[in-house]
Parts: structure tokens; sequence; C-alpha cells
């Protein structure tokens, strides 16, 4: 699917060339480990560079041309994935040929150039008073969390579980950290990014690879990397507190469960979780919705979810807060179908069906290519869709009941609103 | 079988529209592997006072029924038609907005029989006062969890405040006491009044060989007997031009406050080729008031009125719609303040000439290529323009044709102070402890 070209040492172009799309998709990943120090640093730094630059030094500059490339999309942000942080530019433009305008693609990449390179910068500094905007919007964008009540349950139940792993470490960084950053130290990380980070560039549309790859290599000037710091793999421990209750003024209950299980992604079992996973609560189909859902009426969500990178599993649920225990036991009841092997032919072939949907479906958009490559080239070098799904079609019955009893419930937390006076 | 052709976009739109009343649209994306259906019913919260088929008087039904019969055409007496979709690899789904109650699916293999499935489902109701009951656990759950949400609150805290008397200012899924009154029977009065085909349309798009999905789907309608169409008769109240309520705040905990301010347009009559004109006119006024290359915008970030929750949004359809200017601040009412003064300053002398229009018109022609990458996009986007006598593809000609003075002229119907409102959520003041 995607043609790579090594254009230093740790930075590669990949190229999709296609006429799928009515535009051209680029996205250049700068990966590090990922700590509370380096995402909050990056996560300002994501916001600072996306703001203006040396040639266009004002926020509305910046976007005026933007608009005037036929509404180009350019965005910086910054996410994680296992235990790199990575800081990612994405930028969609218009195929030319759509337009009567010419020259676009060649304007759109002399503007990623900038945005990267050419900072906006006072004295080898970032203009102050965009560094502390930008400061003061990563410190809120954290503390919005609190408004969304299934992402804070989550994030709390992380936080207390799993404490300075990479699972609960969010692509933000903390608060504290955050306001801890300052001009300079944010101007170091932005050269250590430049310099060392490894870089993958990402190109989907109707382009020529070998343009595009020399186009970059010629104009953006990627020096080679150093070797990067070894990975270290992240043990998991056990949660001290099995079971959290907190309160917060609200109606629902929100229920998160966390289990461990030992097959991670770079397993020969993950297929064989993945399904364990849709089985359980990944689908409409699936045990949880099924039972919990539709036969008791107790939720209008309850799915599970599987952490691959991790070896971590999630259940999450919307609950009336007083039926947290009738919750738990009967998402652990059907944890235990599964474990006794009480699968149904029709459950395999669905979840099975599913998943090879899933992924399909995710491959007819052009940030679907670039995310699942990006992943699986970790494991492999040819991207094949073909053999991930001859992977599922392999998988049985009772390696997913093996799978399933390798699996441990760590930790409950339940989030949900003061007792009321008026219900007793 | 009706071909359009959009050559600049290089899209080919199939159609036709079936005896029994059904219009059919299909469009085959080249390189693409999923295919994605959506089965529309012209139906949806805001209609809830009519005339139901074969009646001579008009009924009042619970608020948020068209939801609920939603969630309730998914079960059948052999079981929950999700289960169907997944055993042909289909992830399906459903949706209830103001206007329209859509049933959806998308998949990569066995197009036929998960387009069968979702035929078949949608035009076969089955309820049961069991059935029925069992669903009011579920969509609570699914109203408390709407309940929790800031965001969702403040969008209908606006839409309360601009609107007196029509339905748009229930909410989509009712409240938990209004869905306790729901009946199968009710469910069955709304279902013969609106399912009927020629209330629907069925919009196919992705990896789809027109000719043969045409005639498989005119096969599966053409089995099936139905009443002839007839009309259905709305009822719709008198609404007042000015927004109902000119300042509400709501508490509830909040990292910090939110805010927007809501204008009501004048203009709630347009149909067709002129609402299509006047809603993108209104869309770019907006985007160059209060975009991100706007003075407003400029102003606000560099002053800290606003962070990256900041939006803006003008949407419009039959008889109601709505701009909308909001974002969470700690300082409110300045925000407020200066989007009025924004809006004021404005009427008072119109500040943008031809540079401006052609710089938003390009972002948005931008915006609408970058959409036409998304099956899902084009069917709903499609769907709902089609309902209101609108074409999705005339999007980029009416782009083209758009001068400044329609801007001025869509601008000045959704821009009176009275037609103005603010809706402000804070967290209730906290004991000192």
């Amino acid at each position: 699917m995607f043609e790579t070209k090594k254009i230093a040492q740790g930075v590669h172009v990949h190229v999709h060339e296609t006429t799928q799309f009515k535009t051209i998709n680029f996205s250049i990943r700068f990966k590090d480990r990922l700590t509370v120090k380096n995402a909050s640093e990056r996560a300002i730094l994501a916001n600072v560079l996306q703001h203006s630059n040396e040639m266009y030094p004002s926020h509305t500059a910046l976007r005026m041309v933007l608009d005037d490339l036929y509404g180009t999309s350019l965005y910086i942000d910054s996410t994680k994935r296992g235990d790199d942080h990575i800081v990612n530019l994405n930028v969609e433009t218009v195929n030319d040929q759509y337009l009567s305008d010419e020259g676009v693609l060649e304007k759109v990449m002399n503007l990623m150039y900038i945005v990267l390179f050419k900072p906006n910068f006072e004295n080898g500094q970032f203009k102050e008073s965009i560094f502390k905007r930008e400061q003061e919007s990563i410190v809120q964008r954290i503390e919005s969390v609190f408004d969304d009540k299934t992402r804070y349950a989550q994030q709390r139940m992380m936080e207390l579980g799993l404490p300075g792993h990479p699972a609960s470490i969010t692509s933000n960084g903390s608060i504290e950290q955050v306001k801890q950053v300052t001009n300079e130290s944010l101007v170091a990380a932005y050269h250590h990014m430049l310099e060392n980070n490894e870089v993958e560039i990402y190109v989907v549309g109707d382009v020529s690879p070998e343009l595009i790859s020399s186009h970059i290599r010629d104009y953006f000037h990627f020096a080679d990397r150093k070797e990067l710091p070894e990975k270290t793999e992240s043990q998991l421990q056990p949660p001290e507190q099995s079971r959290v209750l907190e309160y917060e003024d609200m109606k629902q209950g929100k229920l998160h469960m966390m289990f461990f299980t030992p097959v991670t992604f770079r397993d020969e079992d993950f297929p064989v979780m993945q399904l364990m996973n849709g089985i359980f609560g990944g689908y409409a189909h699936s045990k949880l919705f099924a039972n919990i859902r539709e036969k008791e009426s107790m939720a209008y969500y309850v799915s599970s979810s599987y952490a691959s990178q991790f070896g971590l599993m999630f259940v999450l649920a919307g609950i009336d807060r007083k039926l947290e225990e009738k919750a738990v036991s009967l998402i652990l009841g059907q944890l235990d179908e599964i474990k006794q092997g009480h699968i149904t032919d029709t459950e395999l072939e669905q979840t099975k069906a599913l998943l090879t949907n899933q992924l399909k479906e995710a491959l007819d958009s052009a940030r679907g290519q670039i995310d699942i490559y990006d992943q699986y080239m970790e494991l492999s070098e040819d991207f094949d869709p073909a053999y991930l799904i001859s992977r599922w079609e392999k998988v049985t019955k009772e390696q997913i009941a093996q799978a399933a009893n390798n699996i441990s419930l760590q930790m409950t937390y339940f989030l949900s609103g003061k007792e009321e006076a008026k219900d007793e | 079988m009706n071909k359009m052709e959009f050559n600049q976009l290089e899209e080919t739109l199939y159609h036709e529209q079936l005896p029994n009343g059904l219009t059919v649209y299909i469009l085959p994306k080249r390189g693409f592997s999923k295919t994605y259906a959506t089965f529309t019913t012209k139906y949806g919260s805001i209609d809830n006072h009519f005339v139901p088929l074969g009646e001579k008087q008009a009924i009042q039904v619970p608020d948020g029924i068209a939801h609920f019969l939603e969630h309730k055409m998914f079960e059948k007496e052999e079981g929950d038609i999700f289960q169907e979709f997944s055993k042909n690899g289909a992830s399906a789904n459903a949706f209830t907005s103001f206007t329209r109650t859509a049933y959806l699916f998308s998949a990569t293999g066995r197009i036929q029989e998960n387009v069968t499935t979702l035929l078949d489902f949608v035009q076969s109701p089955y309820f049961t006062e069991q059935t029925v009951e069992k669903e009011k656990g579920i969509i609570a759950q699914e109203i408390t969890m709407y309940d929790d949400q800031p965001d969702w609150r403040l969008y209908f805290g606006m839409i309360e405040n601009l609107y007196k008397n029509h339905p748009v200012k229930i909410d989509i899924a009712g409240t938990v006491e209004s869905i306790q009154d729901i009946t199968a029977e009710h469910l069955y009065t709304c279902y013969h009044t609106f399912y009927h085909p020629s209330n629907m349309a069925l919009f196919i798009v992705g990896n789809v060989e027109p000719d043969s999905m045409m005639q498989f789907v005119k096969d599966n309608q053409a089995a099936k007997t139905f009443d002839p169409p007839a009309p259905i008769e709305r009822i719709f109240p008198d609404e007042p031009k000015e927004a109902a309520v000119k300042e509400r705040t709501l508490e509830m905990a909040v990292q910090k406050p939110k805010v927007f301010v809501g204008i009501k347009p004048e203009r709630l009559d347009l149909h067709g080729s002129e609402m299509l004109k006047h809603e993108l006119s209104a869309q770019l006024a907006y985007e160059l008031l209060f975009g991100r290359t706007s003075n407003f915008y400029h102003e606000a970030y560099e002053s800290g009125w606003i962070d990256e929750s900041y939006s803006f949004d003008y949407s419009l359809e039959s008889g109601f719609g709505y701009a909308l200017i909001g974002t969470d601040t700690n300082h409110p009412e300045k925000f407020a303040q200066e989007v009025k003064k924004t809006i004021h300053q404005a009427v008072e002398k119109w500040p943008f000439g031809q540079e401006d229009l052609d710089r938003v018109r390009r972002k948005k022609i931008g915006f609408f290529m970058r959409a036409l990458n998304s099956p899902e996009y084009i069917a709903n986007q499609f769907t709902q323009y089609a309902f209101n006598g609108m074409n999705l593809f005339d999007v980029v000609p009416t782009l083209e044709q758009i001068e400044v003075a329609d801007l001025q002229e869509a601008f000045a119907a959704v821009s009176a102070e009275s037609q103005q409102s603010v809706f402000t959520i804070k967290s209730p003041e906290k004991d000192t402890e």
C-alpha cells in the first residue's frame, strides 16, 4: 500500500499513490518516549507551532493563507501510543485537478516546511505572549476533562490504579508539569524534537512517490537521528485499591472496570484476545450488550475495549447509581460464560466478520490508512490486511476461552452522584 | 433510472422514485471497499402534533416518541436486528434528529443481504406492551447520560431560549417522565403515519453497482404492499419572530462557565435553491464575523475570553434554525457583550468586500471537497438537503454565484437584537471551606 523511502537515519517517507480521494493527506509524526514531562512540553509545543510562524506571525495571517489555499486544513496534535508520545502535523488539501487553480500542492508543502522549521521566535525564544497563552490552553484542556464524566471517570481510574505507568499518562501531560514548562525549556524540547525524534512522514493521494520524497528530502533538511533510547517494557503492577467509589454532582453512575491480560499487541495470541474482547463487549451483538442492555434494560451503553499496547481490558457502563453491585456481578457473569467456553458459532462468526469489516472500512479513509500502517509497521514491514484477516479466521472457541481464563479483574471504579435524602 | 453527473467533482448520482413513492439514490465511489446505506424517514422529534393516517382528528403524542420508535424498530419477534447485521459483517446504527429518523449500516461485503435486512426491518414494525415497557429503562439511562453532559445542556438550553412554541425546543429523547406515557399503540400510530415509503429516502453510497442495485431494491419493494401515498398533515404552532427568553443561567457542576449567544433567523419559510443560497450566504457571513480569521476571534483570543472550545454554527431547517456562537470562558458576560457588539457593528456598517468573500468561499469549497471523501457525510447531508428540496451537489455552483450583497442580505435576517439570546452554565457558588 505505502511505498517507503528512508531519507535520513530514523526518517522515513511513506507514500500511497491513489485516486480514491479528492484530497491529498499529509501526516508528519515525531515520535519520542512518553513521560509526563515530555507530554506536557510537547502538548504546548504543538499548539505554539500551530499558532503562527516567522512568515505568518499572527494566527489570523496563518489562517488566511490556509483559507486561500482552498481551506487547506492544518493542525498539530499531540497523541500517544503505547510508550510513545507523538507530535503529529496533519495537513489535508484539495487535489489541484478539482480546482481551476494550479500549484496548490507546492504551496502547501512549503507552508508545512515553514510551520515546522521557521517558528515565531523573538530573540531565540518563542514569542512570550503566545507561549503563555498556549500553556494556559493546555491547562484548560486538561481541566475540561471534568465536564465529560465518562472520560473523567476513566482518567481517575487510571491515575489511581496505574500511577506513573504510560497507560495513565495522558498525551497532554499534567497540570503541574505544564505549569513548570518555561519558554527556554520549550525551545529545547522543540530542537530535540526536530533533531532527535524518529520521524515518519505519510502522504496519501494522487501524487508521485518520487516527486514527494525528493521534495521532502531536498527542502525539509532532516538530519540523521542518533540512536533513540531503548524501549523499556513497562510492567503492570496490581492497583493498590481494588474498588474505588467517588462522588460528583451528577445523575448517572459511571462504572469502569479494569482487567489485566498477559496478551499484548506484540504477542502471537493478539488476534485471539481481539476476538475475546469482541465477543465479550466490543459490538452490538456482544454478550454485554445483549444481556446487560437488551435483557436487563440496565444500561444505554455497556461495552468492553482492549488496550492492546499494554495488555489491559476495560468495561464501561452507564447505570443507575444504585445498581453498581448488580451490574458488576452480571458483567463478571458474562465473562464467566466465555471462560467456560459458552460461545456460539454465531457469536464467533459475527465477531470475525465485524473485525474484518472494521479493518477494511478503516482503510477507506486516508487517515485510517496512515494510522493502521503506522501501528502495524512495528510488527512487519509488509503490511497486509489479508494476513491480519487470516489470523482471525484461524482462532477457535477453545483459544478464546483460554484467553478469558487468563484475564483478571484488577479494579472497579464507580463515579456517581451523592446519595440524596429524598431517595430514602 | 435517472442519472446526474457532476463533472467537476467526478461524481455520478443515480436516482429513481419507485411506484410506492420511495426515492432511491445510488452513488458509486471509486476505490472504496465499503458501502454505506441510510434509510431515512422525514419524521423527527418536532413531528409531535399531526393527523394520524386515515383519521380526521389531530393528536398530540408524548415527547421523545420518534426516538423511542427508532429504538423499538430494532427488536423483532425473532430477536434483535443488530444480530442480523453482525452475521453479515455490517455495523448498524440509527439516529433521530429534529426532522429525521435514519437507519443505517456500513459493510464491506454481502451488500444485498444487508440492504435486504435494512429495508425489511424498517418496513416490518413489531411493538408489544411488554417490549415497549422494557425499553424505558434503557432510554431513561440514555436521557440521564445526556443530562450529565454540560455541552448538550448548553445547546438545548439555547434552543429553549430561542423558541417559545415550536417543538424544536423539546429534547429529542424526551424526559424520563414523558417516555413513561408511551404505549405500543402510539408507536403504531406514528409508524403508520410517517414510515410510508413516500415519506422516505434510501441512499446507498460506496462500492456499489448502480444498475443491479436499483433493480434489487425495486424487486424488494415490489414484493410488499403499501397503501397509496397520502399527504401527511403536521401541525406547528405559531412562533414569534423574537427570541423567547433573552437571558438565562443554569447551575451545574462545570470546570469553567459555558456560554452561548444564539440568534433566531427571520426567514424560516424557505425551501429549495432559495434556502440553499440563504443558508450558505449566512454561513459565509458568520464565518467572516466569527471565524478563525475574524477580528473578533483575534481579539477574543488575545484577551482570553475564549479557549479551544470556541465554536460557531449556523443551521437552517424548515420552520426553525439558529446561529450559535459559544465557548467555555471565565468571562461569559464579556464574551456575550462582545459578540453582540460585533453583530451590532456589522448591522450598522457592513465591513466586508469582495476579497473577504473570495477567501471564505474558497475555504468552504475546500471543506466541501474534503467532506466528499466521506460516504457518511454524503448520505446524511444529501438526505437532509433533499427533504428540504435542496441538492447537495448544488453547493459549489451556488457558492460560486454568491455575491457580497447576498451575504449582507442573509446576515440582515439573522442579526436583530430582539432575535438574540444568551444562555450560560455556571457552577453553583461553592461554600467556603
